[in-house]
């Protein structure tokens, strides 16, 4: 075999016409594509204030985060200061049950994350 | 086989006739006549076939993989820019396809160990040497990492043109020469037997 074979055979293979009714199938796919109404497109101009109330958030939280570490020394970290810190949030989680409302979502994510993988599984 | 450019219509000093078709077609299609992407569809269809078919070497699976390739291409007509030609544009989008496709449910190949040595040549008839040949090398390059096998076969469905490869593979020409070099070095290895010369051509 000389040094231009593999190109030779690899390029040396027969036309393969598309069989009959293969164009008709695919334009009743495009048809059926074209017909199907789009895809409602996300809400952006809802979610922006949300996104901006989040973005505040990080941002006031990084903040507080580095006013606390450039000043260990006057308010050192234990557990009785994170206990306070915490302590309306817990009365606040406690006396509203949003714990429930955060055992369901983990739930939620638990389930949707399970019935994918198990349709991945099978697909 | 015939080059791309001459399998997909006329061309007129190396630009294809079809490209203004195509874009015609396209323009329609945008207006919202989708029968004209019929044109589209009955001008590519071919070519695109046969791309498929070098991936998987099956015939109805080819098909499959083509149908979903302009159904992707038709949801994505208005991604396509003009700036290049649809073709290029059309055989980049199908290559992806078919290249997640074969990722996904990989084509039924043989590993390169299990490739069978070539026949002795003094035994055997001229006409079954070579299609034992031929058979041994696609079988070889399809047993390839699929960054080779993907670079070869579309170098060699291009017509040797390894920019019109890259431009498939949505990568740069020299990344594509070297995983063309590095693909023929393994076959080399493995196809040494049944070569005979010592250097396959370089890209």
């Amino acid at each position: 075999m000389r040094d231009d074979d593999l190109d030779r055979i690899l390029s040396n293979e027969d036309d393969l016409s598309p069989s009959s009714g293969f164009t008709a199938s695919v334009m009743e796919a495009a048809r059926q594509e074209a017909s199907t109404p789009a895809p409602i497109p996300f809400p952006w101009k809802r979610a922006i204030p949300g996104f901006v109330a989040m973005a505040v958030a990080f941002a006031a939280a990084f903040v507080s985060a580095l006013s606390y570490l450039s000043e260990p020394a006057a308010s050192p970290l234990t557990y009785e200061s994170v206990r306070a810190a915490l302590a309306p949030i817990l009365e606040l989680v406690l006396r509203n049950g949003v714990g429930w409302a955060l055992v369901a979502l983990v739930l939620s994510l638990v389930l949707v994350l399970l019935s994918r993988r198990l349709a991945g599984a099978r697909a | 086989m015939q080059p791309l450019a001459r399998r997909a219509g006329r061309t007129i000093e190396g630009v294809p006739v079809s490209a203004g078709e195509d874009r015609s077609d396209v323009g329609r299609v945008m207006a919202g006549d989708v029968s004209a992407f019929e044109g589209v569809v009955r001008r590519w269809q071919g070519p695109l076939i046969h791309l498929a078919y070098r991936f998987c070497r099956d015939r109805g699976r080819a098909e499959e993989m083509v149908q979903a390739a302009f159904l992707r291409a038709f949801r994505a007509l208005a991604q396509w820019r003009g700036n290049s030609a649809f073709s290029t544009w059309l055989f980049a989008l199908a290559t992806n396809l078919y290249r997640s496709e074969l990722r996904r449910i990989p084509a039924n190949t043989l590993s390169l160990d299990d490739i069978p040595e070539a026949s002795d040549s003094r035994t055997t008839d001229d006409a079954l040497q070579k299609e034992d040949r031929c058979r041994a090398v696609r079988r070889a390059v399809h047993a390839l990492p699929p960054k080779y096998r993907d670079a070869l076969i579309l170098f060699c469905f291009h017509d040797m043109d390894v920019a019109a490869a890259a431009r498939s593979l949505g990568l740069p020409e020299g990344t594509v020469k070297a995983r063309l070099s590095r693909g023929r070095d393994i076959l080399r290895g493995k196809l040494t037997p049944l070569m005979g010369a010592p250097r396959l051509k370089e890209a």
